[in-house]
């Protein structure tokens, strides 16, 4: 075993400088956005929208602390490789399933489940749903 | 590096990684060398083997007449389900990877050991704490819910699915740390010289199976987790009468399950890989494309599961998506047969035990693969679905293809794992028994289930006597096939002859170290110039080999 | 440090410190991955059946202590950035600072079991259970009851790997604390580190999907 690789200053892929205060501004900026999302909550955006604004920010915040505080901005690819292939997975195993769901014929869904196409369109659109429900058009 | 002249007969490396650092059998049960533990989950692999082929035989016995012949509805229940279990969970998924991967992959990538050994050895007792569970279960009685464990049944059986489950998730523990070490070991402890592109197929293959042995694995953990959740507390997710969807279940357990059975072909595709180059002393035709081919199986064979679900009351429109993202993926072992297939052209066969499983390999791949396109088809599926053809076509890809490619490893990896060759006339005789035998088994049941005859029935009509009396008949060929090849490979131990580094003339980067390997692998690591499958001699190289080369040299 | 001899932290079959830490970082980062895709399956099961229960849920969800999700999410934004800093402190070579600021996360993560525990005993007393056990009866039709299954198997299973994380955090922090890391080598205190800030990712993910919509 070489000598002189144990001289090197381990280097971590990152500077060996302090990152504290990028640490601090990040955890402003997740402070900010808990805030923000709670606010935008009290809202009560309708439908699918309220869900993707949601998650349109709970995902900056995971950005945020998967960039800076697990330090995938300053690291190699592989490990964001990782990361980002595992979100791909995660997109699909939700996506094909919710799909599924989403595109039966109504009545193969659990039978007090609302899934009758107009109360999809409602839940989607945000419009109230009628006081005597439709039958399942298909 | 060159061939060994004729006149030089072949060593056994004296210290080497069966007495280094120690023997006995403590010394083994605490090793960190990746070796030893490739060897144990061999022995612990091939045990189960035997155990699942011994339900198998169980179950042919009682299909041999169309009423009760052994056993009662219920237990047969339990008997396919104990051998689907025992045969995926304990032989498919870890034989080849945990075991031949073990023992190959840090060689082939010019390291001494895998990225993390104690995870290694703790992926071990992980499987063998697994299986203790498991069976635990089994001896209580079993489950008799299928391997595929469907809701509602599974969440409300009286028999003993709660073991079986917690011993698979514990199994799915080992897989994923054999797989978190193999991809770590191929991205950092890479030898000077071995750039990804001169990395061996054979790492490729068992580099893209660790991919999915990552991603898909913890799903099923958590899909077996909620199932055992619902079974002893009944908190209703996959139940209709509390407003669950079973078919859920099914989404889930797939997600895994089909990728699982690329985990299951991988492996042996990355033997073959191996096995083509060296018995046609040539190079992989189209290294590129076998390399990221079985990447592509890992990532498409991900989009595929619905596939399994066309008649469970998934909607019309994901049928259609999974359907036609399931034709894809065979495009890809498409190109792997082509390119296996085009290795031969010119090259210089030599017809030895492995070679031999190869071409059986290679028929029973492309013939099974062919049926799973045709299942692939939505129309088709609804009449084949549950039925025999279903049972044909994954055992014409877990036997005739994985279990062919397991043989070919066993035979080819003899000499480098043992220091011994086996009798090769013995090979040939097992191989002939091992083919017929799963000819006879198996495509029987392509009729029968082309016939409608359903899978996992107890009886059956009269009109289907004939071909299952066949199918028997075929799976006893195939059980003395076996048990041959047991035999005489047991018998090579002991009384086989000297192998020496390297008795089949092989470029594969594993056969420039003694056999057995010494306990760090190499005695000198070697300057890594030419690539693990390159057959033609470097300019400045002379056609015949040097008078007096030694073995080991220290270049190729 | 040049004193010649190599670190005894680096394994014999590594070259080097640098290439060992990129080895022990490449697999935390796949373990992580894991993690990730078991969690994933409850995240699908909820999808699915907030999708087919879209009412129910949102009732069932306005029902919750949101301030107490709140706090909750603050608690756990903070406990990673102390976990940070204290990975800061290491590679600094201050490992009484570093064990320090782990020691606080694992308080901090105790705020928020606490807090989570609280809001349990809330849900036994209301008869907000999973499944057969639900009896709060407020919400017609499966819709409650299946929310209160994934809700508990959600944070139950984040809560056992907050346990975990606690517990990683604290052998580490205790290492630090006696000076068993350098500026050199530090990479298990950055791997505890990795595995409290997926335990924060996933909470970031679970906090809007229960509490807020």
């Amino acid at each position: 075993m070489s000598a002189s690789h144990a001289s090197t200053p381990a280097r971590h892929g990152h500077a060996a400088h302090s990152h504290v205060a990028r640490y601090l501004r990040v955890w402003l900026a997740l402070m900010v956005l808990t805030a923000l999302t709670w606010g935008l909550s009290r809202l009560h955006i309708p439908g699918g929208a309220g869900v993707a604004v949601a998650l349109a920010i709970a995902s900056v915040k995971g950005g945020l602390v998967a960039l800076f505080f697990m330090h995938l901005y300053d690291q190699r690819g592989a490990n964001r490789l990782v990361f980002l292939t595992s979100l791909v997975f995660v997109a699909l195993l939700i996506g094909l399933t919710l799909l599924d769901n989403a595109t039966r014929f109504p009545l193969a869904n659990p039978p007090d489940a609302g899934t009758s196409p107009r109360q999809v369109r409602d839940a989607i659109l945000g419009s109230q749903p009628p006081a005597t429900p439709h039958p399942a058009s298909h | 590096m060159s061939p060994l002249p004729a006149s030089e007969a072949p060593v056994y490396a004296e210290r080497n990684y069966l007495n280094t650092p120690a023997t006995g059998l403590r010394s083994w049960l605490t090793t960190l060398d990746h070796k030893r533990i490739g060897v144990m989950f061999l022995i612990a692999t091939t045990i189960a083997f035997a155990t699942g082929g011994f339900f198998a035989l169980l179950i042919r016995l009682e299909l041999l007449t169309p009423g009760p012949t052994i056993v009662d509805a219920m237990t047969y229940n339990r008997l396919f389900t104990l051998h689907g279990v025992v045969m995926i969970f304990l032989f498919m998924i870890p034989a080849i990877p945990s075991g031949f991967g073990n023992f190959l992959l840090p060689i082939m990538v010019g390291a001494k050991d895998v990225a993390f050994p104690r995870l290694n050895l703790l992926s071990f007792y992980l499987y063998l704490l697994g299986a203790v569970i498991a069976l635990w279960g089994m001896i209580h009685g079993g489950a008799d819910t299928g391997w595929t464990f469907y809701t509602p049944y599974s969440t409300t059986t009286p028999t003993k699915v709660v073991p079986i489950l917690l011993g698979a998730f514990v199994l799915g523990f080992s897989s994923i740390l054999t797989g978190l070490n193999f991809i770590v070991t191929t991205h950092t402890l890479r030898a000077p010289g071995i750039t990804w592109n001169k990395l061996p197929l054979f790492v490729w293959s068992i580099y893209a199976t660790s991919i999915i042995q990552i991603l898909a694995t913890p799903v099923l953990g958590m899909t077996l987790l909620l199932v055992a959740v619902e079974h002893a507390f009944g908190w209703g997710i996959f139940d209709p009468a509390r407003g669950g969807d079973p078919v859920l279940f099914q989404h889930f357990f797939w997600f895994y399950s089909h990728p699982a059975v690329y985990i299951m072909i991988l492996p042996a595709m990355a033997v073959i890989s191996e096995v083509v180059c060296a018995f046609s002393r040539k190079n992989i035709f189209g290294y590129k494309a076998v390399a990221y081919s079985s990447l592509g199986i890992a990532f498409v064979g991900f989009f595929t599961w619905g596939h399994h679900l066309f008649t469970s009351g998934q909607s019309a429109y994901n049928a259609g998506v999974f359907g036609v993202l399931t034709m894809f993926v065979g495009i890809f072992t498409a190109i792997k047969i082509f390119n296996w297939v085009a290795t031969l052209y010119k090259g210089s066969i030599s017809f030895k035990t492995p070679f031999i499983y190869f071409v059986g390999f290679l028929f029973f791949l492309f013939f099974g693969g062919m049926t799973g396109v045709a299942l692939a088809t939505v129309s088709l599926d609804i009449h084949w679905q549950d039925t025999y053809f279903v049972v044909a076509h994954f055992h014409f890809i877990m036997v005739g293809s994985t279990m062919m490619g397991f043989l070919a490893a066993l035979h080819y990896w003899w000499p480098k794992i043992t220091g011994r060759m086996y009798n090769e006339r013995w090979g040939l005789v097992a191989a002939v028994f091992v083919i017929l035998g799963f000819i006879f088994t198996f495509l029987p049941q392509f009729l029968l289930g082309n016939e409608g005859m359903p899978r996992r029935y107890f009886n059956y009509p009269e009109r289907y006597w004939a071909l299952n009396v066949a199918s028997t008949a075929g799976a006893s060929v195939l059980a003395i096939g076996f048990t041959i090849v047991l035999v005489y490979i047991l018998v090579a131990l002991r009384h086989g002859e000297v192998a020496g580094p390297n008795p089949w003339g092989s470029r594969g980067y594993e056969w420039l170290t003694a056999s057995p390997p010494p306990l760090e692998n190499f005695e000198e690591v070697p300057e890594f110039r030419r690539g693990p499958h390159e057959y033609h001699d470097l300019p400045g190289e002379a056609a015949a080999p040097a008078a007096g080369a030694a073995p080991g040299a220290s270049h190729v | 440090m040049s004193s010649g001899a190599a670190n005894p932290a680096l394994a014999h079959h590594f070259e080097s410190l640098e290439k060992q830490a990129h080895a022990q970082r490449l697999g935390m980062w796949l373990f992580l991955a894991t993690e990730i895709l078991l969690f994933t399956a409850l995240f699908a099961a909820y999808g699915v059946y907030r999708f087919l229960y879209a009412d129910a849920f949102s009732e069932a969800s306005r029902g919750l202590a949101t301030w107490m999700g709140g706090v909750n999410t603050f608690v756990l934004v903070t406990s990673s950035l102390t976990v940070a800093l204290g990975l800061d402190a290491a590679a600094r070579g201050d490992g009484r600072r570093s064990g320090g600021l782990f020691f606080l996360s694992i308080g901090m993560g105790l705020v928020f079991m606490a807090l989570k525990a609280v809001e349990y005993r809330h849900h036994f007393a209301s008869g907000e259970l999973p499944g057969q056990y639900y009896t709060a009866g407020a919400i017609a039709g499966s819709g409650g009851a299946l929310f209160f299954t994934l809700y508990f198997l959600i944070t139950g299973l984040h809560a056992f790997h907050v346990l975990i994380g606690m517990t990683v955090l604290g052998v580490i922090g205790v290492k630090s604390w006696r000076g068993a890391y350098s500026p050199e080598y530090h990479v298990p205190v950055e791997l505890a580190g990795l595995y409290w800030h997926l335990v924060d990712l996933i909470w970031i993910f679970v906090f809007p999907l229960i509490y807020l919509i």
